[in-house]
């Protein structure tokens, strides 16, 4: 040794290097090494000396005290400027996190601890089979505080660390799925899991979880998101700790039913908990027809679950046959149906009818009610039907609303018919629960135009039948709902606040009300739906942070949506002003007095601090939506990660 | 028709090499032209055979419903009394189109019962329109060289035949109406439109008819005067069944007219979409940016529409002030006394049922703070009613941002396909113009009638052969590129 020349001597140094998988109690392993050595050299030597046989691929060099990984194995000692004094850590990259869902499962599976957060989330939905996940990210849950009964918080988790990791870089679908999952039954349950909406929470459920009363409470949230250019080990997480993954940017791009079957699933239920927890506020009659297509999206997943799992090529069958039936229904011109129009089934029944409007004190009347093609007649009796009516009203047009109490055995249809001097009220009255569900989804198609004859009959009839059996199950009260369809609580699907204002069975005939209108949709299309009519309300997109504007003594909060930043007056709570991404020429960060400057076009110049949120993370939010906002000019689908840490890194003004 | 005569001079063609197809393309056009010449003798054959009065009876023996049969009949007898300005000629032409049609079957299909009519439509198929006839047979001479089995055959063409009839029936309850539309000279113009028209179509061949010179701006424009208001039609909208919704007695009436307010939208969406209060200019490319912005994404936000409106007092001549809001599910107030916060909002209605109208000169008939109302009722409501609501703005500009704000929360995306297709017509339409005029001019003859006689005789020569069916469809695609390769040529030839 003493031979091989004095610089040999001067340069090697003792590094010493805890390996992890030894466990807390072993010692760290010390290594003779020179400044010269390269990172890769380290990690063989180090291997040799634990002389334990594995697979290290995934394993790589903390440096403690620097908080950095040293991934760059052809990188020295030197060049990384370590020294004898660092604490190196040699463990996995990847490592098990608890992972909570939008759905509100929480999953157990093995995340990249070394790589920027960004990756970090690529690599978790490639896992779970989620696109664009650019439009996703992490952040540290809420404190769950500590009840006094200890027993109900242990949650379920779900366990995904066996899933290799080579699998989920090649992600290959198998039966619909990525083919990790199909590997046996208990992981297909997983998948199902992620992929099926979840029944209706019970309203305790809803009652218990954190709600935030204002606005300043929504901005806090915001302060929870992880930096997503730097790593996990970075930001203070740790093995095993929880995170949640939501929908970051609300800039939903290339929504494929076909393919997005898990994006949608979850996207749904983060939508859903926003509107149940007032998240996001809407107004009574929105609240209503969430509800209903809530409902009306159990119901269908409960009954049909394989149209969402189903595989590729089944899709491609089910659409087809959907396209064909369409098709059929339009153009209506084949033989059969043809036939079938000839041929028309009609409606027969004594009924009993009213008309509020007209000014006579007389009550119901039984006549021999006969519905045809979209118009129904009465007659004074069976025996005078082949007669004259005394009325035919066409319903083509007309508003259909029920007003059922099953406990009453009050079976009403109020109908509102359009007519040249106004709107005609007329209420039918049905005897029993199997009559009015038969005159009742065929007053609702003629309403649609659609005649007895349509092949959306029978479903129809069964919709109506399996809404009253809901409202039979809320007339006696219990509250363990989410069990089976049958026994929905209506509270299940409505805001707290609505709980306290009416009672389920207040509640049941206005969400059967709005349902009227969704009953129809097949299972994709509801969920789509539900999505839209989110999309549309005012504040959607909206996420908030208070900060204090430059020159102002008071804090305010600012609004950031995918196409605008908004700025509320705290003491109003009204938006004053509105600058658009459009016009907005570039923006700055002062990470010393961690202000962000923006320059819109026309000389508008804006700056601020922020006082919920890390300025990293507004900025983050601003670039990144800039970023969502190149996305469509851009068809490839390979995601552009510099361009995105370009964007909201803050590194260099744009 | 167009489409018939692809069909009947490629067929030949098709069977000669492609490499000839340049060449051969005057003699195509040459040969097109004379088809088309024998097509309209046969037509104007048929036409001298009977007189309108005639006709009208020959319609009521059909199934058509016979709503939409008075309806015309009402409007012929007033279009003859009204004498000078009628144009007898289109209508005619009209007339004996659908004639043809329904003398294909010469049964009336009625309630004789489904199997019945089947039966015996089944066997009078074989008598074709004059033009039907001839195409068959023409089709014939050059395909019968791949007859099949002769039982085959047979077998297939009972069951053409059938599928034909059925079609024929359908064509037959299809309604049709004469409408009169009012141009802005006084003037007015009579003509037939079918049941499944959008405005868009009966917008195009209006304006094929009128040589008024296009732009996306034509509208046609529905005017209550027993209620004093006023709506465009939305290019994607039906006519005949907007038009059904009127009373008999009707004074509505429909106008044909060029409105800068149908696509102002459009045209300055910085005005609409912003929620600014005063009016400015914008860039064009930051104008498209702002529209696709809006209408690009898988959902259409709602401009962001509020302020106090002037809303009338059922049955009363007083106006109340009250704070509303649009929103994407329907239009709310916010209730004294009250935040405007979301769940506090009444609803004040929703907007699946309902129109936008634009009132007229309601100062004086309603007493109105200001002339610039807007009116939301059913569409079928064509008399006063307090299921009509009544509605008016302090300026102009608020009731254009209102009114333009609800067209989008009612039909979103449509209103831009609309506007881009407008756009597209009016670009075409240049191109358009440099063509001979010839060709154009026998295409838009029939254009009141869209496909129904084009696609009647494609059925019959289908029904010759499933083979010749499909070499039709091959060689009709070839054939009409040869056309708008031709036509490319033309057109740069002219600049």
């Amino acid at each position: 040794m003493f031979s091989s020349g004095i610089l040999t001597i001067m340069a090697a140094w003792d590094l010493s290097v805890t390996v992890e998988d030894l466990g807390p109690d072993t010692p760290p392993v010390t290594l003779s090494v020179t400044s010269d050595l390269h990172v890769g050299g380290v990690i063989l030597k180090l291997v040799e000396k634990t002389q334990i046989k594995r697979d290290w691929s995934d394993h790589a060099l903390w440096w403690e005290q620097k908080q950095r990984w040293l991934l760059r194995t052809a990188w020295t000692l030197e060049k990384y400027g370590i020294h004898a004094d660092a604490r190196l850590v040699f463990m996995p990259q990847h490592k098990p996190l608890k992972l909570g869902l939008p759905n509100g499962i929480t999953l157990r599976l093995r995340a990249c601890f070394s790589n920027p957060v960004f990756q970090t989330v690529i690599g978790i939905c490639r896992m779970l089979n989620i696109r664009h996940p650019e439009e996703l990210s992490l952040l540290r849950p809420l404190e769950e505080k500590k009840k006094k009964k200890d027993k109900d918080s242990t949650v379920e988790i779900y366990d995904l660390t066996e899933v290799p990791l080579s699998s989920v870089s090649r992600p290959c679908l198998y039966n619909g799925m990525p083919a990790h999952f199909a590997d046996s039954p208990q992981m297909e349950a997983i998948y199902k899991m992620l992929s099926v909406t979840q029944p209706p929470p019970a309203p305790e459920v809803i009652a218990k979880q954190y709600r935030p009363a204002s606005v300043v409470d929504k901005a806090h949230i915001n302060g929870r998101w992880l930096d997503s250019s730097r790593c996990l080990m970075q930001q203070g997480i740790q093995e095993n700790d929880k995170l949640w993954l939501r929908f970051k940017y609300f800039a939903f791009y290339d929504i494929e039913p076909k393919y997005d079957v898990v994006r949608l699933t979850q996207l749904y239920e983060q939508a859903r908990w926003a509107i149940l927890l007032e998240d996001i506020d809407c107004t009574e009659e929105e609240m209503m027809l969430f509800g209903a297509l809530q409902y009306h999206i159990s119901k269908v997943s409960q009954s049909e679950p394989q149209l969402l799992s189903s595989s590729a090529a089944m899709d491609d069958l089910e659409s087809a046959l959907q396209s064909l039936e369409v098709k059929m229904e339009g153009e209506s011109s084949s033989a059969s149906e043809m036939l079938e129009n000839m041929t028309a089934p009609e409606l027969n029944d004594y009924l009993k009818i009213f008309r509020p409007k007209r000014l006579t004190l007389k009550g119901y009347k039984q006549y021999w009610f006969k519905f045809q093609d979209t118009s129904i007649s009465y007659f004074k009796s069976k025996e005078e039907s082949i007669g004259e009516p005394i009325q035919q009203i066409n319903l083509k047009g007309c508003e259909v609303a029920p007003d059922v109490n099953m406990a009453a055995q009050k079976f009403l249809i109020r109908l509102l018919i359009p007519a040249p001097e106004g709107m005609n009220e007329v209420y039918l009255r049905c005897e029993n629960e199997q009559q009015y569900a038969q005159w009742m989804a065929a007053c609702r198609l003629a309403s649609k135009g659609k005649s007895l004859a349509d092949s959306s009959y029978q479903s129809e009839i069964q919709s109506i039948h399996s809404f009253l059996a809901m409202q039979k199950t809320n007339s006696g009260s219990h509250g363990n709902a989410a069990a089976s369809d049958e026994s929905i609580n209506t509270h299940s699907l409505v805001s707290p606040r609505y709980h306290k204002k009416y009672k389920a069975k207040q509640l049941t005939p206005r969400i059967l009300d709005a349902y009227q209108n969704v009953a129809q949709f097949s299972l994709t299309e509801a969920v789509m739906r539900f999505l839209q009519i989110w999309q549309a309300l005012p504040d959607f997109g909206l996420s908030y942070v208070v900060v204090r504007f430059k020159g102002s003594r008071k804090d305010e909060v600012l609004g950031i949506a995918p196409n605008r930043l908004i700025r509320i007056d705290l003491g109003v709570g009204d938006v004053v002003k509105t600058w658009r991404y459009n016009n907005m020429k570039q923006w700055n960060v002062n990470w010393d007095i961690k202000q962000m400057a923006i320059e819109f076009e026309g000389n508008v110049n804006i700056a601020f601090s922020c006082v919920t949120a890390d300025c990293k993370i507004v900025h983050e939010f601003i670039g990144g939506y800039i970023f969502m906002s190149t996305r469509s000019r851009e068809k490839s689908d390979t995601l552009n990660e510099e361009l995105f840490h370009k964007l909201t890194g803050g590194h260099e003004a744009l | 028709i167009i489409n018939n005569h692809y069909e009947e001079i490629d067929a030949p063609s098709a069977e000669e090499d492609s490499d000839k197809e340049d060449q051969d393309l005057d003699k195509m056009f040459g040969a097109w032209l004379g088809e088309l010449d024998k097509l309209t003798q046969s037509l104007d054959d048929g036409r001298p055979e009977q007189s309108p009065q005639q006709k009208a009876p020959l319609r009521q023996e059909t199934n058509m419903a016979n709503f939409s049969y008075r309806f015309s009949i009402y409007n012929i007898n007033e279009a003859l009394n009204q004498g000078e300005n009628v144009d007898l000629d289109a209508l005619m032409a009209d007339l004996c189109s659908i004639e043809q049609e329904l003398s294909t079957i010469n049964t009336k299909p009625n309630s004789a019962g489904g199997m019945a009519r089947l039966g015996l439509t089944d066997t009078k198929v074989h008598t074709h329109t004059h033009a039907c006839t001839q195409i068959s047979v023409y089709n014939f001479c050059c395909c019968c060289h791949c007859v099949c089995v002769q039982e085959e055959q047979a077998a297939k063409l009972k069951a053409e035949n059938i599928r034909v009839a059925l079609e024929k029936i359908k064509e037959a309850q299809v309604k049709k109406l004469v409408i009169r539309v009012h141009l802005s000279d006084e003037s007015s113009k009579t003509m037939m439109v079918d049941e499944r028209q959008t405005v868009r179509q009966v917008l195009d061949s209006l304006l094929e008819k009128s040589h008024c010179g296009y732009s996306p701006d034509w509208s046609l424009v529905e005017t209550i005067n027993e209620l004093q208001m006023e709506r465009i039609f939305e290019d994607h909208e039906n006519l005949v069944e907007n038009l059904l919704n009127w009373t008999r007695d009707s004074q509505n009436r429909l106008m044909f007219t060029e409105r800068i307010e149908k696509y102002a939208l459009f045209k300055n969406p910085q005005n609409y979409l912003l929620g600014r209060k005063e009016t400015c200019e914008m860039a064009e490319r930051n104008k498209e940016a702002l529209l696709e912005e809006c209408f690009g994404g898988s959902s259409v936000s709602v401009p962001e529409m509020e302020g106090v409106l002037w809303l009338k007092e059922d049955g009363k001549k007083s106006w109340k002030k009250r704070y509303f809001l649009l929103r994407a599910s329907g239009i709310y107030y916010v209730p004294k006394g009250k935040a405007k916060a979301s769940r506090d909002l009444v609803c004040f209605l929703q907007l699946d049922h309902v129109n936008v109208y634009h009132g007229q000169d309601y100062k004086s008939k309603y007493k109105a703070p200001t002339d610039y109302c807007m009116v939301l009722k059913h569409p079928q409501i064509q008399k006063k009613s307090q299921y009509i609501k009544y509605l008016c703005c302090d300026d102009v500009r608020t009731l254009q941002q209102w009114i333009n704000s609800i067209r989008i929360a009612k039909y979103g995306k449509q209103l831009y396909i609309n506007f881009q297709e407008a756009m597209r017509r009016t670009e075409a339409a240049y191109d358009w113009s440099s063509l001979s005029s010839s060709s154009i001019k026998s295409g838009s003859s029939s254009s009141s009638l869209p496909e129904s006689q084009s696609n009647h005789s494609s059925q019959s020569d289908s029904g010759v052969s499933e083979m010749t069916s499909a070499g039709h469809t091959r060689s009709q695609s070839v054939v009409s590129s040869i056309f708008s390769d031709a036509w490319r040529r033309g057109t740069q030839g002219e600049v």
